[in-house]
């Protein structure tokens, strides 16, 4: 560790403490677009209240956080309320730590595959293999894509519960990177029971770790799923009761609270025909699951932290109730793959989408559910389109690293018959 | 002291003026049936038949069901005799052996059911998602002190009572409308009132342990505010004629008594009575006198004869502007409730809870917030100032008594109940933190910019003394039976007003456009995605198509020479071609030995177009 990495935490510290205490931050903590039904401060306050008042949290629909959570965080925020946000901003800046430890180990992996295979490379790819500079840029804009991104600044200072999501997901992927099985299992374990989409994170554990041995996979699977029962009976411990289950995974996956965020559901489910809503209800499931876990992990095999990134990303897009903490949390892997940006294509229009949109969101709120002048349909436009522009930014960064897999052993000019060739999936 | 097999029926009508050129009329028929065990309910005479099976059917012992338009206003008018909530309400008490929550559950259903086609209300509306069980306020008047508590509470706010409801009201009854005091209740007049209450209440008393020895009594009320402004009259005389359009015809046959009760006192004290009423009683209660004059509808028309009975009230002329101006004292309780917060998004709920009294009063809360409101406990609070002060500072009150029971969307309603003392001469203001929720489209209501109900809160409290109070004492079934009924303590129960909340709504035009737009979407993610994840990268020709039609000819013409010259090329590059190959250690295919040909399929529309001339 360097004195940068440390003044640079040091500074998204600052940012983030400056803002908590300026009105932005409760404005924030009531923003849909930060604060879903499951992310929510003001539900993690009614959930630790009614815990400490005697009363099951999951009696009512209003409190979606895992019991083990509520009961950690219980004597915090009942007897140091003033120190929440501070607690929060620790917790963001753990993560950005832990981003740039992986950052380090997944470079230097990525070097030392290089040295390997540099001699299969075409000649004219140096800009496309990880130069000596990598070791230290690469790891240093993951952590200021983290640590400086509007998105996680806002989240953070809005105190949701996303902070505590990127955190574990910060350790997962570092446990991933260092080769750790047993940490990476539990933490897996535990998000999984407590948002159900995490789900699709053992596909890149199991290419991690199984090392191409099926009984091995196999192994690692049966011990995933011992972890899911050991977290689920530990969170059963604490009220006594299975009702948590329906509060949480069931509630995600019914998708009873039709609260507008930035994602797709919230408005095709209000518009759906209850005849119909089972069905689409599965169908919206699959396709934030397993509809793309097949295909992108045989194409990534080999590449296994693409593939979480990948698989976080689609998270972010297509889950029940996503929320921009999300967004920033796999905004700020895309340094991970610098090499990649050459082929990217959409950049600018990507990054115009996610202007207009994020500025609309804000305003079209506003005309809808105050000033009268809007309608529901506004703001479905913007999420509709903001969804978009992720999609393309996602099939982007997977195009452009096929690219640059094929550029790195064929070169990036191809001659036939003197002029130059065209790079064309087929 | 009642024989077996008694049925009694009692009439009664009590006229109270209230201040703000007010009158109240109050309704009161009381039928009473020992009717001893539970198989002589087959056999009914003045009991309606349906309360008769109403009682074989369920397990209920305690029944109140109101029907009321309208809002009662505690600080000019004090307390109602019987209190109701705007809308309709119904509650009930169940108790047998062998009872569970379910059984209850669905028995409250059943009976709500019943009654909606017995009183043509929608109280088959009434179901889990507006209901709940009531812990500590609604408590059944004969509630054993150790027995199980099986109580159901429903407000359906939203419902307007009208004529479908008066008609069916007044059935139940041993005459109907035909004679007696319901005749005086015609809709013209009964709808054009102030407020407007009908209450219906079923009670079935038993000897403890016994339930072969058990009486069914079954009240039904009608409470009426005129508001004699609305009459353009130059003076504020008024009369039975004038309130009900007709005088009485007559008493009901079958009532034991019929009687009228005239307020003498307070704002009665200045009307002079046509024609002189001949019993006056002078009733003291907890220290509070009432006098009335009463009319015995069976004395005056003892000799026969057809004639209609008329009661005037004349007001003194020259009295009549000072004395309207004079304020009325505030009863010791009085509540309010509204709504705080702007736009669709969130809101505060306040309830405001004023004593009067000089000493500190217990008071007793329960609110029923329905499942499309999110409540948020850890926001409750309640915060004090004097009574005579406008704003409301920093001082907090710490509630003794809570329970709460969290909502669930389309299930259960959030159910609230608290309890506090609240010091002498004090306001009280108990406000919760709200979200509004977003339903699906086909959850609103035919009107759905009208916006959401929130039913009225009860707030209970415990008076010593009895002023303004004139509710009947639980023991007792006829109006008299509160002269002079006098008890260490005064049960209080107040509702406050309903609310109504805007919730944000969806474009009801747009089912099949958003399915469409967001599965275009997930479309959009799911071909690139499996595109990238099962598709080969080659490599092939760059080619640009000509730009016109000329153009295109000439092409045609020189790239069909140029085939000739492909063909030597093909069989020129096959050497390099397999130096290469065998120069590439990875063993990779990517560069075929057909695509310097140029014969692979390109993307564009034009150059698809050439090869399928080539072919």
């Amino acid at each position: 560790m360097d004195s940068k990495f440390f003044k640079l935490l040091l500074l998204g510290g600052a940012v983030r403490f400056y803002f908590c205490r300026t009105p932005l931050a409760p404005m924030i903590g009531n923003r849909v677009e930060f604060a879903t039904p499951l992310n929510s401060h003001k539900r993690m306050q009614e959930g630790i209240f009614l815990l400490q008042s005697g009363i099951d949290p999951y009696l009512g629909d209003l409190v979606h956080e895992s019991p083990l959570i509520l009961s950690a965080l219980s004597g915090l925020f009942q007897k140091y309320p003033q120190f929440l946000p501070i607690f929060y901003i620790i917790l963001d800046i753990c993560t950005a730590a832990l981003l740039y430890a992986m950052s380090l180990r997944f470079v230097k992996q990525k070097q030392d595959q290089q040295d390997k295979e540099r001699k299969e490379y075409a000649k004219d790819t140096e800009e496309l293999q990880f130069g000596p500079l990598d070791k230290l840029d690469i790891p240093e804009l993951v952590i200021v894509a983290y640590l400086f991104s509007p998105l996680t600044v806002m989240s953070c200072i809005g105190m949701t519960s996303t902070v505590i999501s990127n955190l574990f997901l910060a350790f997962f992927f570092y446990c991933l990177v260092k080769g750790m099985l047993i940490p990476c299992l539990l933490v897996l374990a535990f998000e999984t029971v407590r948002s159900f989409y995490p789900i699709v994170l053992i596909a890149p554990l199991l290419l991690v770790f199984s090392r191409n041995s099926v009984r091995r996979g196999v192994a690692i699977a049966a011990l995933f799923i011992v972890s899911c029962l050991i977290v689920a009976v530990a969170n059963y411990f604490v009220l006594n009761s299975w009702n948590f289950l329906d509060g949480t995974l069931g509630f995600i996956f019914y998708f009873r609270d039709l609260q507008p965020n930035i994602g797709l559901f919230w408005y095709f489910f209000t518009e759906m025909f209850e005849h119909f809503r089972t069905m689409f209800l599965i169908t919206f499931q699959l396709n934030a699951t397993v509809l793309y876990l097949v295909p992108l992990s045989i194409k990534l095999r080999k590449e296994p932290l693409l593939l979480a990134t990948v698989l976080v990303a689609l998270m972010a897009v297509f889950r029940a109730y996503p929320s921009l903490g999300d967004v920033g949390f796999y905004l700020a892997l895309l340094p991970l793959w610098k090499r990649c940006w050459k082929f990217m294509a959409h950049g600018f229009v990507v990054f115009t989408f996610f202007l207009v949109t994020l500025s609309m969101m804000g305003a079209l709120w506003h005309l809808w559910i105050y000033a009268g002048s809007a309608n529901a349909n506004f703001y479905f436009g913007a999420t509709l389109a903001f969804s978009t522009g992720q999609i393309f930014l996602i099939t982007d960064l997977l195009f452009a690293h096929v690219k640059r897999e094929f550029c790195l052993f064929n070169g990036q000019k191809i001659l036939i018959d003197g002029e130059e060739a065209r790079i064309v999936l087929k | 002291n009642l024989g077996r097999d008694d049925e009694r029926f009692h009439e009664e009508l009590v006229v109270r003026p209230l201040s703000g050129d007010h009158v109240n009329t109050y309704f009161q028929f009381t039928t009473r049936w020992h009717y001893g065990e539970k198989d002589n309910l087959y056999h009914t005479q003045l009991t309606p038949r349906v309360i008769a099976e109403l009682l074989q059917q369920f397990a209920v012992k305690e029944l109140h069901i109101g029907l009321t338009q309208g809002l009662w206003r505690y600080e000019t008018w004090g307390y109602p005799i019987v209190e109701a909530t705007s809308g309709a309400e119904m509650w009930a008490w169940f108790s047998g052996a062998n009872l569970t929550n379910r059984d209850v559950d669905r028995q409250w259903k059943e009976l709500a059911n019943v009654f909606s086609g017995v009183l043509c209300a929608s109280l088959n509306f009434v179901d889990n998602t507006n209901s709940i069980a009531p812990r500590h306020l609604i408590r059944p008047q004969f509630m054993p002190a150790n027995g199980q508590r099986f109580v159901r509470y429903a407000t359906l706010p939203r419902e307007i009572v009208c004529t479908e409801n008066l008609t069916p009201w007044k059935k139940l009854l041993p005459c109907g409308s035909a004679s007696g005091f319901a005749s005086l209740l015609n809709s013209g007049h009964v709808h054009n009132t102030k407020y407007h209450s009908l209450g219906l209440k079923v009670r079935v008393l038993c000897e403890d342990h016994d339930e072969d020895n058990c009486i069914v009594e079954l009240t039904q009320t009608a409470n009426l505010v005129y508001d004699l402004r609305l009459f353009e009259l130059s003076n504020n005389d008024f009369s039975l004629r004038r309130l009900f359009g007709m005088g009485l015809n007559g008493y009901c046959e079958l009532a034991e008594s019929s009687k009228i009760y005239v307020q003498r006192n307070e704002l009665g004290e200045r009307y002079q009575l046509v024609p002189e009423p001949v019993h006056e009683v002078k009733t003291t209660r907890g220290g509070h006198s009432v006098v009335y004059s009463v009319y015995d509808m069976h004395e005056q028309f003892k000799e026969a004869g057809e004639r209609l009975f008329n009661v005037a009230w004349l007001a003194p002329k020259s009295a009549n502007r000072r004395r309207n101006l004079a304020k009325p004292s505030l009863p010791p309780v009085t509540v309010h409730r509204y709504l705080l917060g702007h736009g669709q998004e969130r809101g505060r709920i306040v309830t405001e809870v004023t004593n009067s009294h000089y000493d500190a009063l217990p008071i007793m809360l329960q609110e029923v917030i329905p499942w499309y409101v999110h409540a948020y406990l850890h926001t409750l609070s309640i915060r004090r100032k004097p009574q005579r002060v406008n704003e409301y500072g920093g001082q907090r009150l710490t509630f003794k008594l809570l329970h709460y029971t969290p909502g669930k969307q389309r299930e259960l309603p959030s159910h609230l109940e608290i309890g506090f003392m609240l010091p002498g001469q004090t306001s009280a203001l108990i406000s919760i933190d709200v979200d509004y929720l977003l339903l699906k489209w086909l959850e609103y209501p035919p009107d759905a910019n009208h916006g959401h109900y929130i039913g009225s809160a009860i707030v209970s409290s415990q008076l010593p003394m009895g002023r303004n109070y004139t509710a009947l004492p639980p023991e007792g079934h006829l109006f008299e039976h509160s002269f002079n009924a006098t008890r260490p303590s005064y049960v209080l129960s107040l509702h406050t007003e309903a609310l109504i909340v805007s919730l944000p709504t969806p474009d009801f035009s747009m089912p099949y456009n958003v399915i469409c737009l967001a599965c275009t979407v997930v479309a959009l993610a799911f071909g690139p995605i499996h595109s990238v994840a099962t598709k080969m990268i080659i490599v092939g020709r760059q080619t640009s198509a000509p730009k016109n039609f000329v153009k295109k000819i000439f092409n045609q013409l020189f790239r069909r020479g140029k085939a000739t010259d492909e063909t030597a090329a093909e069989g020129e590059g096959l050497p390099a071609a397999g130096a290469a190959a065998t120069g590439v250690a990875s063993g990779r295919a990517a560069i075929s030995p057909g695509s310097p040909s140029g014969d692979q399929p390109l993307l564009e529309d034009l150059d698809e177009e050439e090869e399928e001339e080539q072919d």
